[in-house]
């Protein structure tokens, strides 16, 4: 059943639940319904313990369905016989960069995952040496991980998941660890994984500029999707948003509350480009004084 | 203070030594120790220490270097003299109470001494020209003709490695803990050994904490890459032996055995 289609990820009334005690059982996923399609930028936000990362791990069969089913690129996570071809088809890139790198030297590790896949040596050199060209590591392949920076690190470990040839990359917080020089090397790669190489992005974050990066954002609470939307449409529901007890990119925040004092100025900005733009559009600087504090 | 720290003994270079096949050099060492073992005469060790020597030199390690690795034997080298020096039957050479020293006793333990050093200085030739994960792959790959035999080389390679690969960052870790308990009060250098040994349970039980959950972390990137143990596992870089290797190995071998049988 090998069903070929557009979609690479789908969720079907997915349910996770596990119990710490024989009692009381906790449901950590109830009921997702998500389909992702290839080449789409996917970010997945939601407050710790909505679910998000147990999500992520179903993707890569790394945890399998309680009850409804999850299928990539058509093959059901739940039969064991597609297990490794559905996790070289979606790759996973893990929150700290130093417990996912196994071995002692940079191209090693990057080569770890195509010699599990019984490639052929001068194949995996070739990929090895691609994989770090594309994320700009290429420099430091002899080098020992423990001597790179995090955002170093998170690089390696990305091109080890793409030195698989996968077609999803699933990112679970890749950048919660990293200083702010990291975290945009991080997003660089990725945004350019997805626009140049046509690779399907998931990325679970919890900073909201991140999310903005995305084509859709998916918000989770408790378990579910609430929000599934395009970035723009997601962050105008200010009000919604912080329900959930999340926050919006902090331009939009500024744009919903000069609207709330009556200034004309769009409420789904979502970069500073943008708000300064239509701050500039406004033309007359008076309805912003009047906003008083 | 750990950042730098070199792993094993390592002294990287380009040296034939160096060169040489990792499995070839494990070999050789395996036969050299042997080879001690059964010779007994001064010429017999003499031969061994030049052999020794011949290498140190062609491999360009610094003397001071190889010595270091001797002094923690220091104790056993002096116990090991000591205890033949007096327990042998023989000439008197001097006679402390109720001691007494023999020239044969004196000649035996010298030998013994000798031969221990030699065998350090054989091993650590080995380590000091061969990098861990050379060494690591090497072991796998002499031992996996005993996978039928039950032992998991495989399994225990991949244990090696992940543990070269996590020590700096366990010390660092460490250091990091000792900073942070040392910011709250912690004492970690005056009292006794008891109070010492006390003190570092607030630096163990974290580490040990956090050693269990990286494991954890470890085990799920592993999964998430494919890894399913050593069956069907292909390896980027192969050992290829050359020609050079096996006759080195040959040559080496043939007269180890020369000096076993002839002297």
């Amino acid at each position: 059943m090998n069903r070929v289609s557009d979609k690479i990820i789908e969720a079907e009334n997915l349910v996770y639940s596990y119990s710490l005690d024989r009692e009381e059982e906790t449901r950590a996923l109830d009921g997702v319904n998500l389909s992702i399609a290839r080449g789409e930028f996917v970010v997945i936000i939601g407050r710790n313990g909505s679910g998000k990362s147990t999500l992520a791990k179903h993707f890569n069969a790394l945890f399998l369905p309680t009850s409804g089913t999850v299928r990539i690129n058509g093959m059901d996570t739940q039969d064991p016989r597609h297990l490794w071809r559905v996790r070289q088809t979606v790759g996973m890139v893990f929150q700290n960069p130093d417990n996912q790198i196994v071995s002692t030297t940079v191209e090693e590790d990057v080569a770890f995952g195509p010699e599990n896949l019984g490639i052929p040596p001068d194949e995996i050199r070739r990929r090895v040496d691609l994989a770090l060209e594309w994320v700009g590591m290429s420099e430091h392949m002899r080098h020992a991980p423990h001597l790179l920076s995090g955002g170093q690190k998170q690089r390696v470990a990305i091109a080890g998941v793409l030195a698989m040839r996968p077609m999803c990359i699933v990112l679970d917080e890749p950048t919660a660890m990293l200083d702010p020089s990291g975290r945009r090397e991080v997003l660089d790669t990725v945004k350019r994984l997805n626009k140049e190489d046509g690779i399907t992005v998931v990325l679970i974050t919890h900073f909201m500029n991140e999310a903005a990066l995305g084509d859709r954002v998916v918000v989770m609470d408790a378990g579910k999707v609430v929000i599934d939307d395009v970035p723009r449409k997601v962050f105008s529901q200010v009000e919604v948003i912080r329900r959930l007890h999340l926050d919006v990119p902090q331009v939009t925040r500024l744009a919903h509350e000069l609207g709330k004092c009556g200034v004309p100025i769009p409420r789904d900005v979502l970069t500073v480009d943008e708000f300064a733009d239509a701050l500039c559009g406004l033309g007359s600087t008076s309805a912003v004084a009047s906003c008083g504090e | 203070m750990f950042r730098n720290i070199t792993l094993g003994q390592y002294m990287p270079g380009t040296s034939f030594v160096h060169r040489l096949d990792p499995r070839i050099k494990i070999l050789v060492t395996l036969v050299v120790i042997t080879i001690l073992f059964m010779v007994d005469t001064v010429t017999g060790y003499s031969l061994i220490f030049l052999f020794i020597l011949g290498v140190i030199l062609v491999a360009r390690l610094p003397f001071r270097f190889v010595l270091y690795g001797i002094r923690p034997l220091a104790f056993i080298l002096v116990l090991t003299f000591g205890l033949h020096l007096f327990m042998n039957e023989g000439r008197t050479l001097f006679a402390v109470g109720p001691l007494v020293a023999t020239y044969e006793g004196a000649f035996r333990g010298f030998t013994m001494a000798f031969r221990l050093v030699l065998l350090v200085l054989g091993t650590s030739i080995l380590t000091l020209t061969t990098s861990p994960i050379e060494l690591t792959d090497g072991l796998e790959n002499l031992m996996s003709p005993m996978k039928r035999m039950g032992i998991p080389a495989h399994e225990l390679a991949m244990m090696m490695t992940i543990a070269l690969r996590f020590i700096p960052t366990l010390l660092e870790e460490t250091e990091k803990i000792m900073k942070a308990q040392m910011a709250r009060g912690a004492d970690f250098e005056t009292g006794n050994a008891l109070q010492r040994a006390k003190s570092l349970i607030p630096l163990l039980v974290p580490l040990f904490v956090n050693a269990f959950r990286r494991a954890d972390e470890l085990a799920m990137a592993m999964e998430a890459r494919c890894y399913r143990g050593g069956e069907g596992r292909t390896r980027m870089k192969q050992m290829k032996l050359t020609k050079g290797d096996v006759l080195t190995g040959v040559v080496v071998t043939a007269g180890m055995v020369a000096v076993a049988v002839y002297l």
